[in-house]
């Protein structure tokens, strides 16, 4: 699930990593989703997968187009960028937490310089890391299903 | 609390709200509500297909979705004299209530109870005695003494974890928290209940407009054809999974909301005499039950009353140029022939011209253009619209079920009828009426099932669908009542393309900026109605009177001691 808003330039990497991460041959087990800006409304998703790999931007300060693997447990655990409205992922996260009802979360970070307010497209160096993301996205997949 | 979100447009979803709030006396005395993010849908639907307007306008928001799609169908319907069938009707009226539940109850439990509700106070909680309330206000069945005391386990690992999580989203421990713990922790245990429940009664979206958020509508009917036997269409399975969870709504609604709303009112009656502000309330109507055309067979009556006088409710006429206007005095547009006068929407304009601070700013220049929201009135007057509103024209109007729920309620709570003109009065209207919702969604459903069982299957009117078919020239207002209350979009038709449209929607008309003479709007004028802030680091009581209103943007605050000196910058959560 990739994360992020279209219109906020680099900021929009999560959905435009959805975008290409749907062309990929992928395993029928995989479902591949634009989580966009959905906060609340994503919960049925997370609810209806035992592992989610997402992926977002972040405004971390490290060099542009970094990409870490991170393990949230909580939301103070996810970039600080993601969702910073009154009922956000954040407060979701919480919420199923304390219900018991998160999934196994890998979270992929991809380094962006800044934010490009109503912009629409990613600076070529962000743009570049795409396929780079969907290769580890890859890797983690074939990982965990030989878990 | 961070600077870049106080002063940035950069949230990931539409809309900043900022509140300027001067303290006196450990009073609101000053208030200034500003928009600081522009939408302009306006500008990119000029030109385009009317056809296709309601896939861009109903973008404006996530939260408030589908309302603008139907206003914006409805606004080419009424240009092009198109009615649509009665199943038609029906399903938007059922989508129209499923919204109107989702909403209020997440408005409710994630945006506005904690302001009421201390999480930390819920900690120590005794699960027995709470199980002992829970069972005397409601019939709910998740109320024994073993769900409480798991969820105090829950709540406590957590907290142990070193998270504080929404344990530090809020001012727990201030002064005005009032409720006893064991009432904090049914509210913290319904609001989790309610984040499950929310994420289910969406899908009757799903259903009917093929996703959410951001269902499809369609100029005519709606998209969504319907055969009892069919595999691939609507058919029996899906109805009766729309039943289930009508019903299931209807029982949250009953059982959790309600009896919540009514255990928490009583420690806060206070509040039944602050933040009333204006005092005019304005509904525009909706829900049909024969026909659009047809405004008196409308559940939501629509109306206006002023000066709290519910004697007498006036009739609103959208058509008429004198009555809705919009006017720039403060606000960050040019209109081409001078800012003084007011223009009616069908003449409406929506040329940007920030003349504010450049970012970052500390404080916004308020005696000149301050805000992104124009400022709506209704002959002159400025107007209240919402849940409030709805409630007090129908109560007005003398309609049973109104007077019923009204009444029964104020007696339970020993409160006159002047108690609603609050704070406390716009949160528990927007209670009632989930409540009447819940209702008239199964009868509309009933309707639909009874309607298709008789062999009706017809769900839209295509004949004016071909742009030939069109007058040259044609103009028409599509209006409704979005869960914040009056929504209307004026469109202008020629050569079958989009000339002009303006959408007035609810958070214009109770957060814009003053007017031309000076009278503020709803927000600022309820701000300074009676507010108490007791500590101005932790304005909690701002919050009550401004998420009262189910504002749809995400607020900043700035306070200032009483020699106008800034004192502190809050994010309000």
């Amino acid at each position: 699930m990739g994360l992020g808003n279209l219109v906020m330039g680099d900021e929009g990497l999560g959905v435009a990593f959805a975008r290409a991460m749907e062309k990929e041959d992928l395993p029928e087990y995989v479902t591949v989703m634009d989580g966009g800006t959905g906060g609340f409304h994503l919960m049925g998703h997370l609810e209806a997968h035992p592992k989610v790999i997402l992926v977002d931007a972040t405004m971390d300060g490290g060099v542009p187009g970094t990409i870490r693997l991170i393990r949230p447990r909580f939301s103070s655990d996810f970039p600080k960028a993601i969702s910073t409205h009154d009922i956000g992922l954040k407060d979701l996260i919480e919420g199923m937490l304390i219900l018991g009802k998160m999934p196994d979360i890998y979270l992929f970070v991809v380094t962006i310089e800044t934010i490009q307010p109503l912009y629409v497209g990613l600076t070529p160096e962000i743009e570049a890391v795409i396929p780079k993301v969907i290769q580890e996205v890859k890797q983690l997949i074939t990982q965990l299903m030989s878990e | 609390m961070s600077q870049r979100i106080v002063i940035d447009p950069i949230t990931r979803i539409e809309g900043h709200l900022r509140v300027e709030a001067e303290i006196k006396d450990g009073k609101v005395a000053q208030a200034y509500s500003s928009g600081t993010m522009v939408r302009l849908l306006e500008e990119i639907l000029k030109g385009r297909d009317p056809r296709d307007a309601w896939a861009f306008v109903g973008r404006v928001c996530g939260v408030c979705t589908s309302v603008h799609s139907l206003a914006s169908v409805r606004s080419v319907e009424d240009a092009l004299d198109i009615v649509i069938p009665p199943n038609a009707e029906l399903v938007r009226n059922i989508m129209f209530c499923t919204q109107y539940m989702h909403d209020h109850v997440v408005h409710f439990y994630h945006l506005h109870a904690l302001d009421w509700v201390d999480i930390v106070s819920a900690l120590s909680a005794d699960p027995k005695k709470t199980s002992e309330i829970a069972q005397s206000i409601s019939n709910y069945p998740k109320s024994s003494p073993g769900y409480f005391s798991d969820l105090i386990a829950r709540l406590k690992k957590f907290v142990d974890s070193g998270q504080l999580g929404i344990f530090a989203n809020g001012y727990w421990g201030h002064p005005a928290y009032k409720l006893p713990p064991e009432i904090n922790l049914i509210g913290v245990a319904h609001y989790l209940e309610a984040l499950e429940w929310q994420k289910e009664v969406v899908k009757i979206h799903t259903i009917f407009g093929g996703k959410n958020p951001h269902p499809n509508y369609l100029v005519g009917g709606m998209a969504c054809s319907i055969g009892l036997d069919e595999s691939s269409v609507i058919n029996a399975e899906r109805l009766a999974y729309v039943s289930d969870l009508l019903h299931q709504a209807k029982t949250f609604i009953e059982q959790v909301y309600i009896p919540d709303l009514l255990a928490i009112a009583p420690y806060y009656l206070d509040w039944a005499s602050i933040g009333g502000g204006l005092g005019n309330y304005l509904s525009y109507g909706d829900l049909p039950t024969n026909g659009y055309r047809d405004p008196l067979s409308y559940k939501f009556p629509a109306g206006a009353i002023l000066n709290k006088d519910i004697s007498k409710v006036y009739e609103v006429d959208l058509r008429n140029d004198a009555e809705v206007q919009e006017f720039v005095t403060h606000s960050w547009y040019d209109y081409a022939e001078g800012n003084e006068k007011g223009l009616h929407p069908w003449k409406g304009e929506s040329k940007i011209n920030y003349t504010g601070p450049k970012p970052p700013y500390e404080y916004l220049d308020v005696e000149q253009k301050y805000s992104y929201l124009k400022t709506p009135r209704w002959k002159g007057h400025a107007m209240e619209v919402g849940p409030l509103s709805r409630m007090l024209v129908g109560y007005a109007k003398g309609i049973p079920e109104y007077k019923d729920i009204v009444d029964k309620t104020l007696a339970k709570l020993g409160a006159p009828i002047t108690a609603l003109f609050s704070t406390l009065g716009r949160t528990a209207a927007r209670g009632l009426e989930s409540v009447l919702v819940a209702q008239w969604a199964l009868e509309f459903y009933d309707q639909l099932i009874a309607n298709i069982r008789n062999g009706d299957s017809r769900m839209a009117n295509t004949e004016k669908f071909n742009p030939d078919r069109w007058e040259k020239q044609a103009q028409g207002v599509g209006h409704s009542e979005a869960p914040r209350g009056a929504l209307a979009h004026w469109i202008v038709i020629e050569d079958k393309k989009i000339k002009n449209y303006q959408l007035v929607v609810p958070t214009t008309w109770n957060a814009s900026p003053r007017d031309f003479e000076g009278k503020m709007s709803a927000y600022e004028s309820s701000l300074m109605d009676n507010t108490p802030v007791a500590n101005p680091d932790q304005p909690v009581e701002i919050l009550r009177t401004i998420h009262s209103f189910d504002p749809c943007l995400a607020c900043s605050v700035h306070l200032y001691d009483e020699e106008g000196k800034h004192l502190s910058r809050v994010k309000v959560l």
